[in-house]
């Protein structure tokens, strides 16, 4: 071959290399634009689905204008967008407008004519009439500050004969609801929360996690001596790891329990009103490595129409239900890029985005809607208002663009059965694995059809009844004429 | 095959005394056993017809993970594992039974299974959540009727009393458990013998 000739080959190839590397890095970055997400479906199994949330930008304290966050703890979103984050290091909660432009530090108040501030404060909570409620942890106390930033009142450690002697008030997380009582999560406390009134006084306590016993711990502890057991770790109930309270004032609570429920939603007893009516309870991942452990939920949001999101801070995921119980989607994780967290504490809604808050790292990451996750919202949304057919249309486009979804397709089946179109809403149940509802539009659709073919199937088994006497008839004829020659 | 053939399996399981009696000391071992190896294929054609094409409402299996010959085997090895543990037992219990006796009479005791579910295959794409409950009370209703007939099948065939088969049956399911954990043991056993002898092979044939 002369030399020229495969030269010339050479560089065809290298060209053709540069164009098939060009068109394999041109789809990396386009399958980079949103990550793919998983669902769980039916049989507990990872499927794939389509991101529904994605990070579209990352602020810190530098970037906003307001010196770096140290260790923030806590963030809470008000109802006309302000974003109030809890910089727990540096003592003061910051505000932040919608377009994340700093609106004030609250670092200090009066408190009796003398200046006062907090201590390491965990947690905090904006009313909708703007006050502002603080964890002071450090200081042992809950301030309640109004819109302005004045002192309105202060919760101090409380007496009360349902309160050990030795009681030391550590308040963590709280919520208010539109009553103004207080609901305070304290550190240490096994009886659930801490129910205050509105003027300051301790009420009692609500929600306790029931008391978890292994079995074969109990069976050492059966075998020990007295003093042994008195060395020994007591049955004490899970603590909650996080609250928050829905416009309906019904109290959202995640806790670190291995073995109960690890979301619950409290009414004004204390009692678990959650609906859990999906194929799985809410619970965090479903499939885990065992050297991890399951989901530990450390935050809850609720959002409208009863969709709730809660934050795994093992895996850093959040997982997004409706107010049934369905899992709708999954976002985030552990991990450097953009979308990724180290040490995630606290989720809060502003809008239809989604802020995660990251404690080592002292960022903020907002989340924003893909159209998958528009779609799933207004779904969610149409069929928790009542409307039926937007909700199917909405369920229909999401089907679409995620076929796995199997919650949808009971989504259109409903609206189906609605309209009367028994044989689709079967067919759509069958899809989402709804045995329930299935059973419903299967009795209907059996009962259509046997009414519209009632002629034809009663003619049927009359002439069957028929054919099968005379058959008979004709067949001992035959055997009597066989019989009479002999 | 004769229509005798298969009016008899039908007869046993109504009047099981006089059928088990007939099976032991009258019919033709041969026809016999041939009917008994039917009977065994139909409950596991059954079986795998039911995995697959049971209702939505009472079919709770992951199709992804349906498979025809495993299903097959979890109908016969547990037979076997029963006719070979019962086997073993009444040797040293002074019973009477021979193991094809054992044999047919299990299959045969396993009739009623394949005539009630087998309809139910079908019937129960029919049905609502409230019916369900005659499907699940039909199964119960077969299972008990077999385990009726494997304990009057057990008692004939070895010439037992009531008492007695009663208590064989119950350490036949004792022994079935052993039987399994020998299997589990002797099979862990050779994979770990395998295992050593390919890696010794490998080292060799690297190092050469």
């Amino acid at each position: 071959m002369p030399k020229s000739a495969r030269l010339t080959k050479l560089t065809l190839i290298a060209l053709c290399c540069c164009l098939c590397l060009g068109a394999l890095g041109g789809q990396r970055a386009e399958a980079a634009e949103v990550a793919p997400s998983y669902m769980y479906s039916f049989y507990g199994e990872s499927v794939a689905a389509p991101a529904a949330y994605q990070a579209t930008s990352l602020y810190d304290g530098r970037t906003l204008g307001v010196d770096a966050f140290k260790e923030p703890s806590d963030l809470d979103v008000h109802p006309d967008g302000t974003i109030y984050i809890l910089d727990s290091g540096n003592n003061r909660v910051v505000l932040l407008d919608q377009k994340m432009e700093p609106r004030g530090v609250v670092d200090s108040f009066v408190n009796g004519g003398s200046a006062d501030g907090f201590a390491n404060p965990q947690g905090l909570f904006v009313a909708d009439n703007g006050h502002l409620y603080v964890a002071d942890s450090g200081n042992q106390r809950v301030v309640h500050l109004d819109e302005q930033g004045k002192l309105v009142k202060i919760i101090e450690a409380p007496e009360s004969e349902l309160l050990q002697a030795n009681f030391v008030f550590n308040p963590v997380r709280l919520v208010v609801d539109t009553s103004e009582r207080v609901y305070v999560m304290a550190a240490g406390v096994f009886d659930g929360f801490m129910e205050f009134n509105s003027d300051g006084t301790f009420s009692t306590f609500i929600g306790a996690n029931r008391v978890y016993v292994d079995p074969m711990e109990y069976l050492w502890k059966m075998l020990a001596t007295r003093q042994q057991r008195s060395q020994m770790v007591m049955f004490t109930p899970t603590e909650f790891t996080n609250l928050d309270i829905n416009d309906e004032g019904f109290i959202y609570a995640t806790n670190g329990d291995r073995f109960g429920d690890p979301i619950k939603k409290l009414n004004a007893q204390g009692a678990d009103i959650l609906r859990r009516e999906g194929n799985y309870t809410p619970q965090g991942d479903l499939i885990f490595r065992s050297a991890t452990g399951p989901s530990r939920l450390i935050d809850i949001d609720v959002g409208d129409s009863e969709m709730y999101s809660v934050l795994d801070a093992r895996l850093g995921r959040v997982f997004t239900y409706n107010g049934d119980g369905h899992l709708l989607y999954i976002f985030g994780g552990l991990g450097n890029r953009l979308g990724e967290f180290n040490t995630p504490v606290a989720i809060a809604r502003a809008g239809d985005d989604i802020l995660v808050l990251d404690k080592a790292l002292g960022e903020i990451t907002r989340f924003q809607t893909t159209e998958y996750g528009r779609v799933l919202n207004e779904a969610v949304r149409s069929y928790h208002r009542g409307d039926e057919a937007s909700a199917a249309r909405y369920f229909y486009e999401a089907v679409n663009l995620n076929a796995n979804l199997e919650y949808a397709y009971a989504g259109i089946g409903k609206s189906e059965l609605r309209q009367g179109n028994y044989g689709d809403a079967v067919h759509y149940f069958r899809q989402s694995m709804d045995r329930a509802n299935y059973s419903k539009a299967y009795q209907l659709l059996r009962k259509e059809v046997l009414r519209a073919h009632f002629s034809t199937i009663m003619t049927g088994i009359v002439l069957a009844i028929v054919a099968l006497l005379l058959v008979r008839r004709y067949l001992k004829s035959k055997a009597r004429k066989k019989v009479v020659p002999v | 095959m004769n229509r005798e053939q298969v009016t008899y399996p039908l007869q046993l399981i109504v009047r099981p005394f006089q059928g088990f009696w007939d099976l032991k000391y009258e019919r033709d071992r041969k026809g016999v056993l041939i009917a008994a190896w039917i009977i065994l294929g139909m409950l596991g054609l059954t079986v795998i017809l039911q995995r697959q094409y049971s209702g939505f409402l009472v079919n709770f299996n992951n199709p992804k993970y349906m498979n025809s010959l495993l299903e097959l085997a979890y109908v016969i090895v547990p037979v076997l594992f029963w006719c070979v543990a019962n086997w073993s037992l009444t040797t040293l219990m002074d019973g009477e039974g021979k193991f094809a006796e054992i044999f047919m009479a299990t299959c045969f005791a396993l009739v009623p299974l394949v005539l009630i579910q087998f309809p139910w295959i079908w019937l129960s794409n029919f049905i609502t959540f409230q019916e369900a409950s005659f499907y699940y009370f039909s199964g119960s209703l077969a299972v008990l009727w077999c385990l009726f007939l494997l304990f009057v099948g057990n008692m004939t065939v070895h010439q037992f009393s009531p008492s007695k088969t009663l208590v064989t049956m119950a350490l036949t399911v004792v022994a079935m458990g052993f039987m399994a954990f020998l299997c589990l043991l002797f099979f862990s056993l050779i994979q770990q013998i395998v295992g050593f002898v390919s890696t010794i092979y490998q080292e060799l044939s690297l190092r050469s």
